[in-house]
């Protein structure tokens, strides 16, 4: 069965393609979420967006994402430099979850260099612009990826 | 138009890879990770050249070498990534894309890992996906010279 993954965007990435272009780039979520689809059906996976701003909608998706999703591509926005609610989430919903950024977050300010949520994610992707999210997606799922694979 | 290369640097104790800490590192050796990066390189029309040095001065006289050679770096600088402002400086001076890549998920791992001295002058950064972590670079810089 194909494998299933779940891409989570959140506080104020709705607003992409709108604010601080310069930073985030002119591309907006849909325009981001389309490319993600048209690379899952290439690998052939299925994929769910979800987006939200508050900090316990997102909990709650991610605690629902358990046994349903076989993978979680989360790109956090700002909670991911504080919110450990969120970070108990990643854990107890128990799905590999890799921690994808559009900018570099080590070239911003010093809040930023600090995500709370990278111990419990598999790994993380920063810095390729809407790029990174496809990077995320093939690092979940592509076992072609690794060579070192039986 | 002439074929993009790029220049992979793997800095200490890598070549160690498969022989140390294991659960950590995983089972391949340096040296597989390098057939798998020239293996998809040739998959995505580019060259690639592979290095590791445990001396933190070849690695900057490498890095000073590569523009005019590479269009772009990866660099997986081991536990140099966590102090080396002499490499950070190197990567700053050489103005190609370098991206930075580790094995395993520092985040997870002891705190002085936490930080990259490197990071802040890198494109960006790939880590935790094991040996993929390399080729997931690979196809970053790929796709970063093609627009």
């Amino acid at each position: 069965m194909a494998k299933h993954i779940a891409v989570i965007h959140g506080p104020n990435l709705n607003l992409l393609g709108k604010r601080e272009v310069g930073i985030y780039g002119g591309k907006s979520m849909e325009g981001i979420n389309s490319d993600i689809e048209a690379e899952a059906r290439k690998l052939n996976v299925t994929v769910e967006f979800y987006q939200s701003n508050g900090e316990g909608e997102l909990v709650t998706f991610i605690q629902q994402c358990r046994g349903r999703a076989d993978g979680i591509l989360l790109n956090a926005g700002a909670y991911t430099h504080y919110s450990v609610a969120l970070r108990d989430a990643i854990s107890a919903a128990q799905v590999p979850t890799v921690e994808a950024h559009i900018s570099n977050i080590y070239k911003r300010e010093a809040f930023r260099h600090t995500s709370v949520i990278a111990p419990v994610c598999i790994g993380q992707i920063c810095g390729f612009g809407p790029y990174s999210y496809i990077l995320g997606l093939r690092a979940l799922i592509e076992d072609r990826l690794d060579p070192w694979l039986p | 138009m002439k074929k993009r290369s790029f220049l992979v640097i793997s800095g200490p104790n890598l070549n160690l890879l498969g022989t140390r800490k294991t659960s950590i590192y995983g089972e391949g050796s340096l040296e597989d990770i390098h057939r798998g990066l020239e293996q998809r390189a040739e998959e995505l029309k580019v060259g690639v050249q592979c290095r590791q040095f445990n001396s933190e001065g070849a690695i900057i006289d490498c890095l000073q070498e590569a523009p005019g050679s590479f269009d772009g770096v990866i660099i997986n600088a081991g536990a140099l990534a966590h102090y080396s402002y002499a490499l950070r400086s190197a990567i700053g001076a050489m103005l190609l894309p370098c991206v930075e890549v580790f094995i395993s998920n520092v985040y997870a791992r002891e705190e002085f890992r936490h930080k990259s001295v490197i990071a802040p002058v890198c494109v960006g950064v790939i880590g935790g996906f094991g040996k993929k972590s390399y080729l997931l670079a690979l196809e970053a810089l790929a796709n970063l010279t093609e627009v």
